[in-house]
């Protein structure tokens, strides 16, 4: 009964983690295991991690839960350690989770390594980021000023008040717009939740109350369509310029229509791609080196002993005239 | 009753007056034409919302599953305008799908003997995984502006947005007031067993108001789409608690077999009111659902005051 139950469970494991081509060397392997897949963000990062698989020469797996499930993640990884591939990459769900399997990895001569989202303390080998929260709040005010010039006023409007990364990001904004810029006014940040209708209702209300408004930053990724959407309402194309932290396919219509004068996020691909070479230096036993051009990022890759942590670089900016270069 | 319904409603009318008057104290933008419109147009979905929530409540049922119902509605309507389906066609899929949906909800609750709140809880977690299995963790977005068109361009003078929502709401008077539907629906509200025993048909009753809902529910997906032209993941999570606030906000019983639908049309303008005129005052946005909560229990506590019937009621009346 038990070997049964373990067969199905291999021959599972076999089908949910895509068995390693018959020639392939699982050490010279690097896996990545994403939050979920099926959603366009995480089809970026696989096809930035086949690309630099292809350029590297080494094998690449992708396999993720089908849905945000910690524990049926862990079990994806645990697999991959059994395979014996070399090195292992996860987007955590679940940082607490992933301690006890870095110890597993550890005996088995795996690299285990976090990528887009960290378990910090759990003795992952290196952590994969896309950017931090100072380099986001930084460029969006930065980017703005570039458009609307330094004295003007800018609202914001973020999703849930209790979201500690998007609290994170605004906070980063108002110190660049003290340090850095200080004629420009930024309104204190109003909270929309989780609903894209409330977020148009306040950015309208907004626009009414303050007509000298030059900018509109949508916080959370729920809040741009409904920034946008009320910038073209209001018919104020032009005279306030929509922005926030959205992907391309969010942002798209948006950019296109002139609402929205720029998005500003990372590039999962990117992120994909660096991830897989990340692994491969782990593979190869190479130190991280403190900056790295990798060919076509537009900026230099920094790595922080201290923090372990290997930084894409800075935040992508996504315009009318490059989004179709993108797709998630 | 009558007299005590006016009450509720007098009393909402006068807080709403208070609250323009205090807000076009304090902010110029106020009492532009342009903001009203704002105010009027942020109100559409919840009122469709609620005039439906306000039959279930009025039967004793709620569906806490109506804004995802809005949500599958919405992602029907999006994607046939991305497919170049007629937007006019496309509008009319609202409802339609919103009934379906209001059918299936009707159906758990009558033929499933499941309390409403209970049946209703489980479909909101189905349809939310349909809205997440549908959309693909995307969104909907640069839905054509077919729809929008054709609901903002005005007919003679009046935008059809404004005709279309007065006919919903005429549709619930009539249905209400002029039809032994209503009568029985508030009987069904009242005591299901004594309707039952007095020969109206319960089960059908029941089912009826579910596609009901949900076929104004759908009507208020299809102005979402032509407003917002898309469609978020959480669409429609906040529509029901609001909707329900709205409703017993008005004076409908949430125990049934009282409703008014006046009451309800000023509960949605006194939330929706709130909500602009607090942050054109420029209230800090923590502290808004604390002003919006408070005021509720004002509204409420002035009638205890009163003595009221409905409150005494309340009490009375064996949960």
């Amino acid at each position: 009964m038990l070997r049964q139950l373990k067969l199905t469970l291999f021959a599972a494991t076999l089908l949910a983690t895509g068995a390693l081509p018959a020639s392939a060397d699982p050490a010279n392997t690097v896996a990545f295991v994403p939050q979920l897949i099926g959603i366009p963000y995480f089809n970026a990062m696989e096809e930035g991690g086949k690309k630099a698989a292809a350029d590297l020469g080494v094998e690449f797996i992708y396999s993720g839960p089908v849905d945000t499930n910690p524990v049926d993640q862990l079990q994806i990884v645990q697999n991959l350690i059994d395979q014996g591939v070399g090195a292992v990459s996860v987007s955590v769900l679940d940082a607490s989770t992933i301690a006890p399997v870095v110890e597993q990895a550890k005996a088995k001569g795996v690299k285990l390594f976090t990528s887009d989202s960290d378990a910090p303390d759990s003795g992952r080998a290196v952590y994969v980021a896309q950017a931090t929260d100072q380099g986001l709040g930084y460029a969006i005010i930065d980017e703005m000023v570039e458009r609307v010039g330094e004295e003007a006023t800018v609202a914001i409007v973020s999703g849930e008040a209790t979201a500690s990364n998007l609290n994170a990001w605004i906070g980063f904004m108002q110190e660049r717009a003290k340090d850095k810029y200080p004629k420009l006014t930024l309104l204190e940040p109003q909270y929309a939740g989780g609903a894209a209708d409330r977020a148009a209702q306040i950015a309208t209300d907004l626009m009414a109350a303050n007509p000298d408004l030059k900018g509109i930053i949508g916080v959370a990724s729920t809040t741009c369509p409904g920034v946008g959407q009320a910038i073209e309402t209001a018919g104020k194309i032009g005279s306030v310029i929509g922005t926030g932290y959205c992907s391309p396919n969010t942002a798209r219509s948006y950019l296109k229509s002139g609402s929205f004068g720029y998005s500003v996020l990372w590039d999962p691909a990117k992120l994909g791609y660096l991830t897989v070479w990340a692994g491969k230096q782990l593979i190869d036993g190479k130190p991280f080196e403190a900056s790295v051009q990798l060919p076509g990022f537009d900026s230099p890759t920094t790595y922080d002993p201290a923090t372990g942590i290997l930084l894409l670089g800075e935040p992508a900016v996504f315009t009318a005239d490059n989004v179709d270069q993108f797709d998630f | 009753m009558t007299r005590l319904l006016g009450g509720r409603e007098a009393t909402l009318a006068a807080a709403c007056l208070v609250a323009a008057l205090v807000f076009a104290a304090a902010s110029p933008v106020f009492l532009t034409p342009g903001n009203l419109l704002t105010v009027l147009r942020n109100s559409t979905e919840l009122l469709l919302a609620a005039l439906g929530m306000t039959l279930l409540l009025a039967m004793g049922a709620i569906d806490v599953s109506i804004g995802m119902a809005m949500g599958l509605a919405a992602i029907v309507v999006g994607q046939l305008l991305m497919a170049g389906i007629d937007p006019a066609l496309a509008g009319i899929a609202g409802p339609l799908a919103g009934a379906a949906l209001g059918l299936v909800a009707g159906a758990v609750v009558a033929f499933g003997k499941i309390p409403a709140i209970v049946a209703t809880l489980g479909l909101l977690g189905v349809y939310r995984a349909g809205i997440f299995l549908t959309l693909g963790g995307a969104w909907l977005s640069g839905i054509p502006t077919g729809l929008t068109d054709l609901v903002a361009t005005p007919v003679l003078g009046v935008p059809p947005a404004i005709v279309l929502i007065g006919l919903a709401y005429l549709a619930v008077f009539v249905l209400l007031r002029r039809t032994p539907f209503g009568p029985h629906l508030l009987a069904v509200g009242n005591s299901d067993e004594k309707a039952r025993l007095s020969g109206i048909a319960v089960t059908r009753i029941r089912l009826m108001t579910f596609v009901v809902a949900g076929a104004l529910a759908g009507l208020a997906a299809t102005f979402y789409i032509a407003t917002y032209r898309n469609v978020s993941m959480t669409i429609g999570a906040t529509l029901p608690l609001e909707a329900i606030a709205a409703a017993v906000l008005g004076g409908t019983s949430i125990l049934g077999g009282r409703c008014t639908l006046v009451g309800t049309v000023l509960g949605v303008i006194l939330i929706r009111l709130m909500q602009n005129g607090l942050l054109l005052v420029g209230v800090p946005s923590l502290w808004q659902p604390v002003v919006t909560g408070a005021m509720l229990l004002i509204v409420l506590g002035l009638e205890a005051g009163a003595g009221s019937e409905g409150l005494r009621r309340l009490v009375r009346r064996p949960a």
